[in-house]
């Protein structure tokens, strides 16, 4: 399985860091804001959801995955703070474009689908494909995991 | 030196034939020193262990480490011919068998000069300098190798080549080799470190000789470095060449950092579709890894259908941590307002009625004495959370910092903790504290502002 794999590493932490990250950023949001209240219910929605997938940005790995690092730099832009990353050598993204020159040799399909996957995977837009697949395959990890958490998580609050 | 060879080889004792005292120590360190490395060098120890009954391989490597300068002087400068390019890798194979060369050098042994350049730590980490120093002891260990090579003994050979295509039947030692077989099925990842070889070698008896070698899948002491993953990288494209196209393989330059690919029989040989080979099989390669993933793709064939079944697959998750999100909104909401309510009631589904109402009267009790005083000062640590299963799982202070402000909590989770329900139970008591610290927030602001800036300065 891709554990054993050792080509690609895909590993993801176990489900307690990542309810751990989860549920600290769940009480932050309740100290931010205990007086304000927000109304609307919308508001409170997306801040749920963006907690969720910063906390699992972190928990997954924090800058050392692309996909996480692209993840909490959009979260941070959007808060107007500034993330910190440890150095690292940075792929140039005007690399897509010289290889996308030769796009008629590059299974148009597999491009076409890659399109769409970048999309949607966050930070996707500077991968090559191969790069992207294996930020996918960690990704969708990590996004199982998380989904799991909250699932507990609301069913354990549900519960009366 | 060949005479010293083969008289050597003719000493023979139960422990490894030790040539010099400063050898001997080495090699009773390796032995004994051997704990810490990864498995094949492991492998390697058992192996060695195993064919201490067979005194000439020991006596005559012993010797060729042993062996005095006029090798070295082949080693030191660059290759001269065919000949010493065998001796080197010859060497360099040798040199890398766990680390014992290394020691020998560090013992002041006259032979381990040659070593010495590339073995010059004790550490782990040696490997990695063996790699960037001398490219000639890239060699990963392969005790067969070193095997055959004492057997025949001759390093002027330069029908080394042909010989080393049945290790196997010369073999007389057939303990040994169900070693190195147990060693193969265990570490089948570390097939490609046996074939970097120079790329002087002739290509087609090397060819032979390195598929004889992934056949014994020798476990070689495996260094983490990015050569090495490099090459088990190009690994599974060499050997599925190597099974298809016979001849043909990929020969890695241990002096750069790029693949060799070579052509395969009956295609293109244009630069632009090599490279455009290889990345298709990365790309396959990970398409099974993602096929895996995601559940329900193993019907579907071809790649297009499969992408299509993985995009599907993330947005409906990515849609899911939507949802679950609004729900869980919804549900805090109702938290607001009624805190108490659900830390008595919702957290147990599993829990008895009796145990649950001295709870609940426990945190009623502790409730003003909490708000009451300071968290700090008057809460102790109760021993047995240490025992609990969520505090393995948080391992930061700050949170058991918080989790020893409420001591009635362990409790609670001591009685969760008897209820078997692994995630639910765990994650709901990390809920308990979330909420139990939000509520103390709430009520007892002035001492409590610590504790969250303590919780975001470890975010």
């Amino acid at each position: 399985m891709a554990s054993a794999d050792k080509l690609i590493n895909t590993d993801v932490p176990e489900k307690d860091v990542f309810a751990l990250h989860f549920l600290q950023s769940l009480s932050n949001l309740r100290t931010q804001s205990p007086l304000n209240s927000p109304n609307k219910s919308i508001d409170r929605v997306r801040k749920i959801k963006k907690a969720a997938y910063v906390s699992m940005a972190r928990a997954a790995g924090g800058t050392s995955r692309l996909w996480s690092r692209a993840l909490l730099r959009r979260a941070a832009k959007d808060d107007n703070k500034s993330v910190r990353f440890s150095r690292r050598k940075r792929k140039v993204t005007w690399k897509i474009s010289s290889k996308r020159k030769r796009s008629n040799q590059r299974a148009p399909v597999v491009e076409e689908a890659a399109e769409r996957l970048r999309n949607l995977v966050p930070g996707g837009g500077g991968m090559e494909t191969s790069k992207l697949m294996e930020e996918t395959a960690h990704y969708i990890k990590c996004l199982s995991m998380q989904v799991k958490v909250m699932q507990c998580l609301v069913d354990g609050l549900s519960q009366k | 030196m060949e005479n010293e060879l083969f008289m050597n080889a003719g000493a023979s004792s139960h422990p490894p034939v030790m040539t010099s005292p400063s050898s001997s120590s080495a090699m009773h360190n390796w032995v004994s020193m051997e704990t810490q490395s990864v498995d094949p060098s492991l492998g390697c120890n058992l192996f060695w262990e195993k064919s201490t009954e067979q005194s000439i391989f020991h006596s005559a490597l012993s010797s060729l480490v042993s062996s005095p300068t006029p090798s070295n002087s082949n080693f030191s400068g660059g290759g001269v011919g065919g000949e010493n390019l065998m001796i080197r890798e010859l060497i360099g194979k040798l040199g890398n068998i766990g680390d014992i060369y290394g020691t020998l050098a560090s013992n002041g042994n006259v032979s381990g000069s040659c070593y010495a350049t590339p073995m010059s730590s004790p550490t782990p980490g040696r490997m990695m300098v063996t790699k960037t120093t001398t490219p000639i002891t890239e060699f990963s260990g392969d005790p067969g190798f070193a095997e055959r090579a004492a057997r025949f003994s001759c390093f002027g050979s330069r029908s080394f080549n042909g010989r080393t295509n049945s290790p196997f039947p010369i073999n007389e030692q057939p303990v040994a080799t169900n070693e190195k077989m147990s060693r193969i099925s265990s570490s089948p990842a570390l097939k490609p470190l046996v074939s970097r070889v120079p790329t002087g070698e002739s290509s087609g008896e090397f060819s032979r000789k390195r598929k004889a070698k992934s056949k014994q899948n020798s476990p070689s002491t495996v260094s983490p470095s990015k050569e090495i993953e490099e090459k088990e990288d190009s690994d599974p494209k060499r050997c599925k060449k190597s099974e298809e196209n016979g001849d043909k393989t990929k020969s890695i330059d241990p002096y750069k950092d790029y693949i060799h690919v070579r052509a395969r029989r009956g295609q293109a040989t244009d630069s632009h579709s090599l490279a455009e080979r290889v990345r298709r099989e990365k790309i396959s390669e990970r398409m099974k890894l993602l096929q895996d993933l995601v559940p329900g793709c193993n019907k579907v064939t071809g790649k297009a259908l499969m992408l299509d079944e993985i995009i599907n697959y993330v947005q409906s998750l990515q849609r899911q941590v939507e949802f679950l999100s609004m729900k869980l909104s919804s549900v805090n909401t109702r938290l607001d307002f009624n805190m108490d309510a659900l830390l008595s009631k919702d957290i147990f589904p599993s829990s008895n009625n009796l145990m649950h109402h001295q709870q609940v009267l426990q945190l009623d009790s502790s409730a003003p004495t909490l708000l009451g005083d300071h968290h700090k000062n008057n809460l102790q640590l109760n021993p047995d959370i240490s025992s609990n299963n969520i505090i393995n799982h948080l391992e930061t202070s700050e949170t058991r910092s918080f989790i020893s402000h409420l001591p009635t909590l362990a409790h609670f989770t001591d009685s969760i903790s008897q209820y078997s329900i692994f995630s639910e139970d765990d994650l709901t008591s990390i809920i308990h504290m979330g909420f139990a610290q939000n509520r103390l927030h709430e009520l007892n602001h002035g001492s409590s502002n610590q504790v969250p800036s303590h919780m975001k300065a470890e975010l």
